[in-house]
């Protein structure tokens, strides 16, 4: 199959259908309207609704229990992250007021612990660190495209080209991981450990009086790494095709 | 993080060595993905009940000789 030997897996009408909601949605919340953050939203949870009411049947049985103990393991860290935040927000020390940006973090642990949680499941800690690196990369190299047809007409063309080179220094490490991590998958475990860790020594919220942005970057950027990496140091041994 | 279930498959053997069948071809017949397949084989997942019987059929041996539970005496 064409889509298998792409990415090792073969995503499902409904799948590719959300995942193009989701990225059109995002698009229109950072360049059209905050409120369309609706629409990514849709595509997050619109198969999920379905699927419970009936109305769209495309998963296996181990797709389903994956997805369902990772729903569980999702309103454990959501929950627990929730009770956690109003805490400390009402002891009065992180300021009075619950702000987008604590919504948001809890939003993204409650995502990604149900993201990784279905993937580890269902594909194994190799090929779901692998998709995850792929996207990572797609995301990053898409941004920097973006940001460099934006600046064409006011940087010269070898300032311009030094941005591109900038952008694979950037950019290619994450596709150099999910190729990596077929042969050497303890050894990116390690390195993925690592990044994680500098991601988080740098970016943590040390010293700062909000730490809700800060927690929110770490969150998307080190904890996707951190998660992969302990992943592949734990469970390489019996897995993949 | 996969389960670990103290059964042991057989399906494996009995796809490739029995009936010269890929996973793919398993899979779509009975109706599940091959990551589904592969996961059975490799005891990361522990089919239903139906599926179970259902690779059975396929392979047209009772659903006992596809799944054991290790040291259980299955002459009993």
């Amino acid at each position: 199959m064409t889509e298998q030997k792409l990415l090792g897996i073969r995503p499902s009408t409904a799948g590719l259908v959300a995942g193009g909601i989701v990225v059109i949605g995002v698009l229109l919340w950072m360049f059209v309207n905050k409120g369309l953050l609706i629409v990514a939203g849709a595509g997050v949870f619109g198969p999920g609704i379905l699927r419970e009411f009936g109305w769209l049947n495309d998963q296996d049985e181990f797709q389903r229990q994956a997805a369902r103990r990772a729903g569980y393991h999702a309103w454990l860290v959501g929950g627990t992250a929730a009770v956690l935040i109003l805490s400390m927000l009402q002891s009065g020390k992180q300021g009075a007021e619950v702000s987008i940006e604590w919504i948001g973090l809890i939003l993204a642990l409650m995502w990604l612990t149900w993201m990784f949680s279905a993937l580890l499941t269902y594909w194994g800690a190799r090929r779901t660190t692998s998709v995850v690196l792929l996207t990572f990369g797609s995301f990053w190299l898409l941004f920097v495209v973006a940001t460099i047809i934006s600046e064409v007409g006011e940087y010269s063309l070898g300032t311009n080209l030094l941005g591109v080179l900038a952008s694979i220094t950037i950019v290619g490490p994450f596709f150099v991981g999910a190729w990596a991590v077929h042969r050497w998958p303890r050894v990116t475990g390690a390195v993925l450990v690592v990044i994680a860790s500098l991601f988080t020594w740098q970016f943590g919220p040390w010293g700062k009086d909000d730490w809700s942005t800060q927690l929110l970057t770490l969150t998307l950027l080190a904890l996707p790494l951190f998660a992969c990496g302990i992943a592949l140091l734990r469970n390489v041994g019996s897995e993949e095709s | 993080m996969a389960q670990r279930h103290e059964i042991t498959s057989h399906v494996k053997l009995h796809r490739r060595q029995v009936h010269d069948m890929t996973q793919q071809e398993l899979a779509d017949r009975v109706g599940v993905t091959r990551q589904t397949i592969l996961s059975i084989e490799r005891g990361r997942y522990n089919p239903s009940v139906g599926l179970a019987l259902r690779i059975a059929e396929v392979f047209g041996v009772p659903v006992e000789d596809l799944f054991e539970i290790p040291g259980e005496n299955r002459d009993d």
